[in-house]
């Protein structure tokens, strides 16, 4: 296994993490993409 | 220099006046959706252009009075009073006049600039309703514009007429209607106490709203202004309790509601004689005592049926281009590229076997969304929800909590969210909680799998037998948590019926992709990462030869003991069910992975070309629709039953027995909520403690059904 292949793999896995993080987590955990709604909720009425 | 003038228009209306249609209708395909803040409701908001002027519409959760009970009426009360619109567009529906113009006397009561769409005009008047229109605008204040949303029609009166309305605000303000003397005095004893001690809150409040609103009392208004009910002159209060009892918020909701029946009295006249209608007449069999609940079943069914028939030869076809034309392709570019082999196998067996498997399964979603939809647009819905209203009783719940419920089918965060709607906290939790036993399309793909195998020839009927397990077993849990955790009577509700229409083709297509298009988002977004990350936990440590001795590998071989009675004690789908509490179509997309055929397993096999590939798609995309078609009518089809021989097939075969597959499904069906469901119970109730409990209480649940699933099958000789 080459250097570059090391440097691939991390950076693959970073972006899958990454997607995980914006999808799942950072919408407060809630469903952006589920369309569920209430994602972006900054403040309660 | 752009002089176009901007116009804000609310649409605000009851719930089923034909609001959104309306709007799809004026705005189609520029309407963005986003999210009320702090809340789930969505938000949409369309803008365009017309004659000259940017029209801007704030479509309003649909409700049906001003008062502050329900999420919908507070959101809409707080928008038109906090950030108060050009002018509100108040959309009525025609054939239930009575109860909508409740909402438009309360909206009068704001004084901001007003125009009645009466929608579904059409309709009222081939029921035989006259409505003066022209009297009743006359009488209110307010301009009237007949409309039929479905049909198009007067839609550019009513756009004409927001535009005049929105240029001469002050000449189409809305008549001050009068509740009578006693009212009108108190409002006056009210008004000068405001003058003198907090006359900063009649720049910030509609003057008469606020009275009014002071007047019933309202907390929320009282609160919002820092007036305590003490610092209030008690001489108005007690002038009208004295004459009209002490329920001043009830005595002005009579004295809205006798002005609504006198205006209706003056403007519309009904038909003398009139023969049962066609709603009345399908709602004496549906809603029937003995055979509502059964007609849902069927009706349940029915909807499985037609979605696996039209949907699966376009599932059959999308694993053919994935597992076939697409996988060559990508061979062939990364060769071409110089791709390390690892990457190679990273993109077919990781991210192709694992996207793949779950998008096979897009097409059933997108049948099944269709079908809901158009029981929803059909107004069936509605008495589904009815009919089950003496058995949610029965758990101590009401028809209303079955709402939500039944949009767990789609998505449970769509019902967790729209447990909103109920008024009572404990009837909130209670539902969320039972929310997750409905089964959600996103268990779809993993029973399409495993019924293909197993159950071929009645895949609706089992699938149907899950579905109705999930909601048997939310009835059981919803009593017995009635019994422990959330005691107490069960409110009475009134439940709108509305009339059966059928919905728009237009329209349905529409609602379906609102719906589905989640999933395809899903499958390019965390069901991509997570399939990206299973490769890397089935091929780590590097280089290891056997799956079984990778990191998932020995995940799932550490909790696979728990499955063994259960009849699914295997390491494959242990990690299966682990990487699925993500989301759940990922148990197949991890087990299209793991199966996922060795390259030497495959063997050599002439290449097509691509124009030949090409071919195949749309010959075989063809076929794919005449078979559809075909079983929609039972015809049969000339072709043979080909044997499905893909790579997961076979292994799945391998691995389980139709009873084990059964138990297998049933615990995906229960177990552990997904990540977005738990998450949304949190955000919900401001606790990780309904959450926790939902996870753990519906894991529990899951591995006691599939035991006694498998170990009652067992005993009973079905093991084989």
């Amino acid at each position: 296994m080459t250097f570059l292949d090391i440097f691939l793999m991390i950076m693959i896995v970073g972006g899958a993490f990454l997607i995980l993080y914006r999808t799942l987590w950072k919408k407060k955990g809630c469903c952006g993409d589920t369309g569920c709604g209430g994602c972006s909720s900054k403040k309660q009425i | 220099m752009n002089n176009r003038k901007q116009i804000v228009v609310a649409v605000a209306g009851n719930p089923n006046a034909g609001k959104s249609t309306l709007i799809n209708a004026i705005a189609g395909s520029r309407l963005h959706v986003g999210n009320w803040p702090g809340v789930t409701v969505e938000k949409k908001e369309a803008g365009f252009e017309f004659e000259g002027h940017y029209i801007r519409l704030v479509d309003l959760p649909g409700c049906y009075s001003l008062s502050p009970y329900t999420q919908e009426e507070i959101i809409t009360r707080d928008y038109l009073v906090q950030e108060p619109p050009d002018l509100i567009v108040n959309v009525v529906d025609a054939t239930n006049l009575e109860r909508n113009l409740y909402l438009t006397v309360q909206l009068m009561e704001l004084g901001i600039p007003l125009v009645m769409a009466l929608n579904i005009y059409d309709e009222a008047e081939s029921k035989g309703l006259r409505i003066n229109a022209s009297q009743m605008a006359e009488t209110l204040g307010i301009a009237v514009i007949p409309t039929s949303a479905v049909k198009k029609s007067g839609l550019d009166d009513l756009l004409r007429t927001v535009v005049q309305v929105a240029d001469s605000p002050e000449a189409h303000r809305p008549k001050r209607l009068n509740y009578g003397e006693d009212v009108e005095n108190a409002l006056e004893g009210i008004l000068d106490h405001i003058l003198h001690s907090h006359a900063s809150l009649l720049d910030r409040y509609p003057v008469r709203w606020l009275l009014l609103k002071i007047l019933e009392e309202d907390a929320s208004v009282l609160k919002a202004a820092n007036i305590t009910s003490g610092s209030l002159p008690q001489q108005p209060f007690d002038h009208l309790r004295r004459a009209h009892g002490d329920d001043i918020e009830g005595l002005m909701a009579d004295a809205r509601y006798a002005m609504v029946a006198g205006l209706c009295r003056e403007v519309l006249s009904r038909p003398e004689k009139r023969n049962p209608e066609l709603t009345e007449r399908i709602d004496r069999i549906v809603l029937n005592r003995f055979l509502g609940i059964p007609i849902f079943m069927a009706a349940m069914w029915l909807l499985f049926k037609l979605t696996f028939d039209l949907s699966a030869p376009f599932g059959e076809w999308i694993k053919d281009m994935t597992g076939g034309p697409f996988k060559r392709w990508t061979e062939v570019v990364m060769g071409t590229i110089g791709a390390p082999d690892w990457t190679v196998s990273l993109v077919n067996d990781g991210v192709i076997a694992g996207v793949g498997s779950v998008l096979v399964f897009v097409p059933v979603i997108f049948a099944m969304m269709f079908f809901i939809t158009f029981l929803e647009g059909s107004g069936y819905m509605a008495r589904a929800a009815f009919v089950m209203d003496r058995a949610m009783h029965a758990i101590g719940l009401h028809g209303k909590s079955f709402i939500p419920m039944l949009l767990g089918f789609g998505c449970n965060v769509a019902g967790i969210y729209a447990t909103r709607t109920l008024e009572n906290p404990k009837d909130k939790v209670l539902t969320a909680l039972l929310i997750p036993l409905m089964s959600c399309g996103a268990r779809l793909p993993v029973y399409v799998l495993f019924v293909g195998i197993f159950f071929p020839d009645n895949s609706g009927t089992v699938i149907w037998v899950l579905y109705i397990l999930g909601m048997a077993l939310a009835v059981l849990m919803g009593f017995l948590f009635k019994k422990t955790l959330f005691r107490g009577e069960v409110p009475m509700f009134i439940m709108e019926l509305p009339p059966y229409r059928m919905p728009s083709f237009v329209s349905l297509c529409l609602h379906t992709w609102e719906k589905g298009k989640h999933f395809l988002i899903k499958a390019g977004t965390y069901i991509f990462a997570v399939s990206v990350l299973v490769w890397f936990l089935l091929n780590l440590p590097w280089g290891v030869e056997n799956k079984h001795e990778s990191y998932l590998g020995r995940a799932g071989s550490v909790i696979a003991p728990v499955f063994k009675p259960l009849g699914f004690g295997t390491w494959e789908a242990a990690s299966s069910l682990i990487t699925g509490v993500i989301a759940k179509e990922i148990v197949v997309g991890t087990m299209g992975e793991i199966y996922a055929p060795k390259k030497d397993d495959e063997g050599e096999k002439e290449q097509p070309t691509l124009g030949e590939d090409v071919k195949e798609i749309m010959v075989s995309f063809s076929g794919a629709g005449i078979k559809a078609v075909s079983s929609l009518f039972y015809l049969p089809i000339e072709a043979e039953k080909e044997e499905d021989t893909t790579a997961l097939n076979e292994a799945v075969k391998g691995h389980f027995t139709p009873l084990s597959a059964f138990a297998f499904m049933a615990f995906v069906l229960l177990y552990m909520p997904c990540m977005v469901v738990v998450a949304a119970m949190r955000q919900e109730f401001g606790t990780w403690r309904w959450a926790g409990m939902a996870a753990l209480y519906s894991t529990l649940l899951a591995w006691v059904v599939a035991f006694l699933v498998y170990q009652g099958g067992m005993l009973l000789g079905l093991g084989g």
